[in-house]
């Protein structure tokens, strides 16, 4: 207590203290404040504990049953034993993870820069129109809200190799038609496919942020004479640097999680040309003696998930600092 | 303060006490060691820069935020554990907190609601209050659709409808701009006269908190630093921070040092003063800080014997009176009040004086040196 | 002053000059913004045409050549035999279904937990909220066998509990919630505090009123996710009456054969909600694309 101030300023003014019996212990402030703490613990474990228990029953838990699993053989159903890291030792000799793994990432190689590039070039150019541009967003975001498996089933009507349309475009530019789900080309057919679907999804994302983008910075540069592209070049992607690292982390996280459009499109097919990770989990799920396998396919994509979770958490509480 | 002298337990409790009210965050200090006893009816103002924390104090009343030591009483009941609705304490806001989504009626009457009373009871009162506080055409409208004063009427009416032992104002009418703010000034000191609710008022703005408490509340970085009348904190400032966060321009102080020579106390320093007029000086010889304010500073010429030779710097006008700047002759400056038509020019040489009787004195830690003839 | 209006007059005209050479840059670069983004469309659309020409062929033009871009009078016996034959009415049911109950359930749970998260103090805040944030994206594929493992054990698996269940632990929705309340005044719910409101009023009565516009934005989200979703229902259904839309379909083709004509009226047709959807709803999907960024 500052006493000195008080006491000159108060005089003989000074106020009477309250009786002796109505002050409380310390004890007795201590019950009362644990009393008012439970209160409050009550209070915010009510309104947060329904969510929570279904985000623990089927989230936490699978999350660690997902390394439990990994050390198991056996199946789902019947019975399992624990075999220690032996599924991990031998996934450097199993040839369809490692090819699983090799599609998955030379699927996200191809489709998530391809996507994002294409993406903000769509979201500059909807940032520039006034007119018409509900009808741009409409037809350019509608293939983001398609479910895989019908964007897959799509896909075999375009790729189809008697009536498809990509083989009727060329055979009407008199080009001999090709063999888009071969060996060689099925995997970049997929690729294509998610291009096709996710560009307009993150169009929108991005065109959000470059309509955001400080106008004046724009008007200066033109001043000091620079040209279109040395705008974009010096100024839209420095100022998007971490909203496109976002979607690249993002669309990397979407992309390795890839299933559906394989399954309908190729299933897995032709020989192993597009097995995916998940592919691969999927079919070890009802597996009668491989279950272990799926799981500890499982964990290096989680693993992976997670780390780029992080990354993705590290970028956004970098940009709020900035903010 | 009859009250202190027979105990709470036989007269009407004070409606709100304070002892030892403090409140850390974490290392840093809010509040501390905050005692105040406010009787019922009182207008009290908190009064302090930002972050003094006056409004910390006023949230820990109204139960939003716990102390971490001391006791709170309202009414006569300790209230630290009580929720802020058993408080029986009702809180006008800054930014007014009406709720978007409610039309005027329905603010005014959600604390009614609330205590589930009967609609036509609540309908009754709405209305009343309404007509209370000039509402009474804007009943069916949304806040978006008022004027900044009217909002504040509605946070008014919604406080008041309750009718609870106090009020808590937590710099209600800085949001409004100058003019309505002191055309609000005299309705919310109406209001209190009629209402006659204990009514705590956080502001930082003196003039509010001049014309409108009883007594005011001075804060400083989370601590009490005086407790008075406008009069009693203008004129006796308990230390260099009140002289000075105080008055328009603040008082001014100057060093000197204090001496007693053969029982006649006098002030050494650019200014000079003798203070064996005014009684006995606390014994000791040392620095002091010399305080005045403008208006008790005397303009005369030059070479008037006694006085303090110095010259004037800015002379600025205000319209009723004119501020002198006046430079004396170890720099020092000092701010003097002089009527609109004192024929006075920049560049003038002019004499101050100094009577005693206004001089204050504050010790080196800024603490003032209590007089006996000045403070009777 | 006398030579100013001869001066005025050429300064008049070279800025008419500039000014016609602007406005002719300025149209020929709208020209071409238009045209880039027309060929987006076109691209982004064209498959949707073609499958929906597909399904109103019979197999004799499907596979005609050189190809019938459109056949009239149009073939409707494609959806006739989707519709009659197949389980399709009953899987698109069964979606609609579900993610009807999954939004319900979960825009309460989750605004519930986001104003937890926003606005009350209780121990272990801080640390839920981390591993909220850490778990956000794990999806469904990378969990399938545990959680398939859990359904089982608690009797779910082949319910439509198994459906509507699991869905529910997605984070998302509390993130987004919180940051909604998060930009709620603090001294509204003071005002609420103070006048007698018990803190599930404060959230019922104060908090979901106005945080009205991002109930509907996350409605959606969810709502779309769950139409989407395929990988967990697929494991967690066999039986042909539970399965949703996107299983359905996709069971349809894995039975394989040449069903070109249902295939292709199978894909049109389920997109049918999805648009009605979209179309009422516009602003509202693309703050979807949007509030992926959280925390924005």
């Amino acid at each position: 207590m500052s006493t000195t101030p008080q006491a000159v300023a108060l005089g003989d003014r000074a106020l009477p203290p309250a009786p002796e019996r109505r002050r409380l212990t310390p004890e007795e402030h201590r019950a009362l404040a644990r009393r008012r703490r439970l209160r409050r613990e009550l209070t915010g474990w009510a309104f947060l504990g329904p969510m929570f228990v279904f985000f623990v029953t089927f989230l936490v838990v699978p999350v660690l049953g997902v390394f439990w699993w990994s050390t198991r053989s056996g199946s789902l159903t019947i019975g399992s034993e624990p075999v220690g890291l032996a599924n991990f030792r031998r996934m450097p000799h199993q040839v369809d993870a490692l090819t699983a793994i090799r599609n998955t990432v030379q699927f996200t190689l191809m489709s998530v820069p391809l996507t994002l590039a294409l993406a903000l070039g769509v979201a500059l150019l909807l940032a520039r129109v006034t007119r018409g541009g509900a009808v741009y967003r409409f037809l350019i975001y509608f293939p983001a809200l398609v479910p895989g498996v019908i964007a897959g089933l799509i896909w075999v009507f375009l790729t189809n190799v008697d009536f498809g349309l990509f083989n009727t475009v060329l055979k009407a530019v008199g080009q001999d038609p090709v063999t888009w789900l071969g060996t060689k080309s099925a995997l970049k057919v997929v690729a294509a496919l998610d291009v096709w679907r996710s560009t307009g999804y993150w169009s929108i994302f991005f065109l959000a942020a470059v309509i955001g983008l400080p106008r004046v910075l724009y008007q200066a540069a033109e001043l000091d004479g620079a040209s279109g592209f040395q705008r974009f070049r010096l100024l839209t992607l420095p100022l998007m640097r971490r909203i496109i690292l976002f979607a690249v982390v993002v669309g990397t996280i979407f992309g390795l999680q890839v299933f559906d459009t394989v399954l309908i499109l190729t299933n897995g097919g032709p020989g192993t040309a597009t097995q995916t990770i998940v592919l691969r989990i999927w079919n070890y799920v009802f597996s009668a003696d491989k279950v272990g396998y799926g799981a500890a396919i499982s964990v290096v994509l989680l693993l992976a998930i997670l780390c780029l979770t992080l990354a993705q958490l590290r970028l956004l509480r970098s940009r709020r600092g900035e903010d | 303060m009859t009250s202190s002298e027979t105990g709470p337990a036989a007269a009407a409790p004070y409606a709100i006490e304070l002892l030892g009210v403090a409140k850390q965050y974490g290392a840093a200090t809010a509040l501390q060691g905050v005692d105040l006893n406010i009787e019922p009816g009182e207008f009290i103002a908190l009064l302090g820069p930002s972050g003094c924390g006056k409004s910390t104090l006023l949230k820990i009343i109204a139960g939003l935020e716990d102390a971490t030591a001391g006791d709170i009483y309202i009414n006569g009941r300790l209230a630290n554990y009580l929720r802020p609705k058993d408080r029986d304490v009702a809180m006008v806001f800054q930014n007014y907190a009406l709720y978007p989504h409610m039309t005027v009626e329905t603010n005014i009457g959600f604390p009614l609601a609330m205590r589930k009373l009967p609609k036509a009871t609540v309908a009754d009162r709405v209305r009343e209050v309404a007509a209370l506080v000039g509402l009474s055409d804007h009943l069916k409208k949304y806040p978006d659709q008022l004027s900044g004063g009217q909002r504040q009427r509605v946070a008014l009416g919604r406080a008041i409808i309750r009718e609870p032992v106090a009020f808590l104002m937590d710099e209600p009418l800085s949001n409004l701009d100058a003019l309505l703010r002191v055309q609000m000034r005299t309705e919310l000191l109406k209001l209190h006269r009629r209402v006659g609710r204990t009514t705590i008022y956080v502001t930082h703005d003196q003039v509010e908190a001049m014309t409108m408490a009883n007594r005011i509340v001075v804060m400083r970085d989370g601590s009490v630093q005086q407790v008075g009348s406008a009069a009693e904190i203008y004129q006796h400032p308990a230390n260099v921070f009140v002289a000075t966060f105080v008055g328009s321009p603040p008082m001014n102080l100057l060093g000197g040092t204090l001496r007693t020579d053969g029982g006649r106390p006098r002030i050494d320093g650019p200014v000079a003063v003798d203070l064996a007029g005014i009684g006995p000086v606390p014994a000791g010889d040392g620095a002091v800080s010399v305080g005045i304010r403008p208006e008790n500073i005397e303009v005369d010429a030059p070479e008037a014997p006694g006085a303090t030779p110095g010259r004037i710097d800015l002379i600025e006008a205000v319209g009723s009176d004119s501020f002198l700047s006046v430079s004396l002759a170890d720099d020092s400056t000092v701010i003097a009040r002089v009527p609109a038509d004192a024929v006075v020019r920049e560049g003038q040489r002019v004499g101050l004086r100094f009577p005693a009787a206004a001089i204050r004195l504050f010790d080196h830690e800024g603490n003032r040196i209590t007089t006996k003839g000045l403070d009777a | 002053m006398a030579n100013r209006p001869a001066a005025s007059a050429a300064v008049l005209a070279a800025a008419e000059q500039d000014r016609a050479r602007g406005a002719r840059r300025a149209a020929s670069e709208r020209w071409l913004t238009h045209l880039a983004l027309a060929v987006a469309c076109v691209l982004s659309a064209a498959p949707f045409f073609y499958v929906i020409a597909a399904s109103l062929k019979d197999k004799g033009s499907l596979f005609q050549y050189p190809p019938v871009w459109f056949q009239w009078p149009p073939y409707l016996g494609n959806y006739q035999r989707l519709l009659f034959e197949t389980g399709f009415p009953r899987w698109m049911l069964n979606s609609l279904f579900v993610a009807t109950t999954v939004t319900a359930i979960k825009l309460l749970l989750d605004s519930m937990a986001g104003y937890a998260l926003a606005k009350l103090d209780f121990t272990g805040k801080r640390v839920i909220f981390l591993l909220m944030l850490i778990l956000l994206m794990v999806p469904f594929a990378a969990i399938l066998i545990p959680l398939w493992s859990i359904a089982h054990q608690l009797h779910i698996t082949n319910t439509y509990l198994a459906l509507i269940l699991p869905p529910l632990a997605n984070p998302f929705g509390v993130f987004l919630m919180r940051q909604f309340i998060l930009g709620l005044p603090k001294d509204l719910e003071n005002a609420a505090r103070l006048e007698g409101v018990s803190e599930f009023g404060i959230y019922w009565r104060i908090v979901l009123p106005l945080v009205k516009p991002g109930l509907v934005v996350l409605a959606v989200i969810i709502f779309t996710d769950q139409l989407v979703s395929f990988v967990w229902p697929l494991i967690a259904t066999t039986d042909d009456n539970l399965l949703l839309m996107t299983v359905g379909v996709a069971s349809m083709r894995a039975k394989g054969g040449t069903n070109y004509g249902l295939w292709s009226a199978a894909a049109i047709m389920s997109l049918v909600p999805v648009v009605i959807f979209f179309l009422a709803l516009q602003r509202q999907f693309m703050a979807r694309s949007t509030s992926g960024a959280l925390n924005q």
